[in-house]
């Protein structure tokens, strides 16, 4: 007889598979992946790449990109509102029931004019209409149809010191822990001819649940950079002073600034 | 939803159990900066790994070509046992060239670019990316199998480096040296000729020639190469 010349023998099949199996449970081993996580060293080494996401995303998308926009057969029929449950604040309560008549965006920080901007002021102002995707971090996104004014129109009219760095947003919503929702852009994605200051959605005025008087559209990030119910706006040189200083609620929570991807 | 983890809130229903995922408690954010660590490590690595194996010559070799298409079956056949010689003629065969060419080419290709569809920016500036998926939540879907189809070829791959012999499979990623067993049709069972392939590295065909086969069987050190013979074993890379 010959010797047994097939390709994998017994042995070499149960030894392979043993071996394979030993790797699997190296990966299985979460307990170190979260002990990994809690390292701060380990935390920053990650942390790093949203600083490259950044620049190779802007770089190859180009400044000024426009995102698509859709037809008006394309509007979602359903658009999930995520985030906080609608503000509780007695003053946003008035101001949802007399129509935002005394309402007023807010102005603040590095600029040279920081009077206020009513509603109808803002109508005033050029609008832009986009039909646009939503994408959300948790994976969904749904289209529908927004007006606005663009924000660099505001930032005109505001004119910020050279040193502001930032747009913030502050927003009537809290947590449930009280944390007030806030969010902050650079110049990059605030003078972007689709990022507008909405106040309808699907030709009706912004409803409650999607932000109501006044949300952010930043059609090149992730939803969550999208703050609803703006109270104010604020130009700063620098975002650490604010929230736990990393720039927005989410961005406290762990979440990357840049959420281009 | 396929696991459950144990929360200090009580039993919390997951998609995938602990310890499947990183970190292993639920937290999206967290998960979301290992991801793009590791595709920056991923997508370097596979650049790296590209141009190198391109400019030395490598590529060609794995490159699945309409004539291996042929001889699929037969290798098949060898691979299941159904088939007592092994009808492989080249460094690798058509059964590899299949793997690594449509992992290679086709694979990872899609799993990157179904992953930038879902960017924001990356679809602001290029309109036609998620639109080749058929929109983002194609695209979404298809990164999602395409990663179940790379653990897999992961696995597969890994499987074979073990069974087929670790040690040896290991030295010739490294260092480009692959020992070969080979026995003669007409020898007792248990005797084993080591023959060093090195020597053959230069050619591109992985079977012992007559003249090798014939010569007394020698090992050779890795400590006796010239600079020369390294650079061609390294071209003999047998990952």
């Amino acid at each position: 007889m010959t010797q047994n010349k097939s390709f994998l023998s017994r042995r070499r099949v149960l030894a392979g598979a043993l071996q394979g199996a030993g790797l699997l449970w190296l990966a299985g081993c979460d307990g170190l992946f979260n002990g990994l996580q809690q390292n701060q060293k380990v935390l920053s080494l990650l942390e790093s790449v949203e600083g490259a996401n950044r620049r190779l995303l802007r770089f190859l998308a180009g400044r000024n990109a426009l995102a698509q926009e859709f037809e008006e057969k394309d509007i979602s029929r359903y658009f999930k509102s995520n985030g906080n449950p609608p503000p509780m604040a007695l003053e946003y309560l008035s101001g949802a029931a007399s129509n935002w008549a005394d309402w007023k965006l807010g102005i603040a920080g590095l600029v040279e004019q920081n009077e206020g901007f009513s509603l109808p002021a803002i109508r005033a102002m050029p609008a832009r209409t986009q039909i646009t995707r939503h994408d959300c971090v948790e994976g969904w996104s749904a289209i529908a149809k927004w007006k606005g004014v663009p924000l660099h129109e505001v930032i005109r009219r505001v004119r910020p010191r050279a040193e502001a760095q930032y747009v913030v947003f502050h927003c009537w919503d809290t947590d449930s822990e009280g944390n007030a929702y806030y969010e902050s852009i650079d110049f990059h994605d605030a003078l972007h001819p689709q990022t507008i200051l909405a106040y309808e959605m699907n030709d009706r005025p912004l409803p409650v649940a999607h932000g109501a008087p006044l949300r952010l559209r930043v059609e090149t990030q992730l939803g969550y950079k999208m703050a609803k119910y703006i109270q104010r706006l604020e130009f700063v040189a620098r975002v650490n002073q604010i929230g736990q200083g990393r720039g927005g609620y989410w961005a406290d929570q762990g979440y990357e600034w840049y959420a281009g991807i | 939803l396929l696991g459950i983890e144990n929360t200090e809130m009580g039993p919390f229903p997951r998609a995938f159990p602990s310890w499947a995922t990183i970190p292993g408690y639920f937290w999206l954010a967290g998960g979301r900066r290992w991801h793009f660590f590791f595709a920056w490590v991923f997508v370097l690595n596979g650049l790296v790994y590209f141009f190198y194996s391109l400019a030395k010559g490598h590529l060609g070799k794995l490159f699945l070509r309409p004539r291996d298409w042929i001889k699929i079956p037969a290798m098949a056949l060898y691979y299941l046992g159904l088939r007592r010689a092994s009808p492989q003629q080249e460094e690798y065969n058509p059964l590899q060239k299949l793997a690594y060419s449509g992992v290679l080419f086709i694979l990872v290709p899609l799993i990157v670019l179904s992953g930038l569809a879902m960017s924001p920016q990356m679809d602001a500036g290029f309109h036609w990316l998620p639109a080749m998926f058929g929109g983002r939540q194609s695209a979404r879907t298809l990164h999602f199998v395409g990663t179940w189809l790379f653990a897999l070829f992961t696995f597969g791959h890994v499987f074979m480096v073990v069974a087929t012999g670790v040690v040896n499979n290991m030295r010739s990623m490294i260092t480009g040296w692959y020992v070969e067993k080979h026995t003669p049709a007409a020898e007792t069972v248990g005797t084993k000729v080591v023959v060093d392939e090195i020597a053959a590295a230069a050619e591109p065909v992985r079977e012992a020639s007559p003249a090798v086969a014939e010569a007394e069987p020698h090992i050779e050190a890795p400590g006796r190469e010239t600079p020369e013979e390294k650079r061609a074993e390294e071209k003999n890379d047998a990952e």
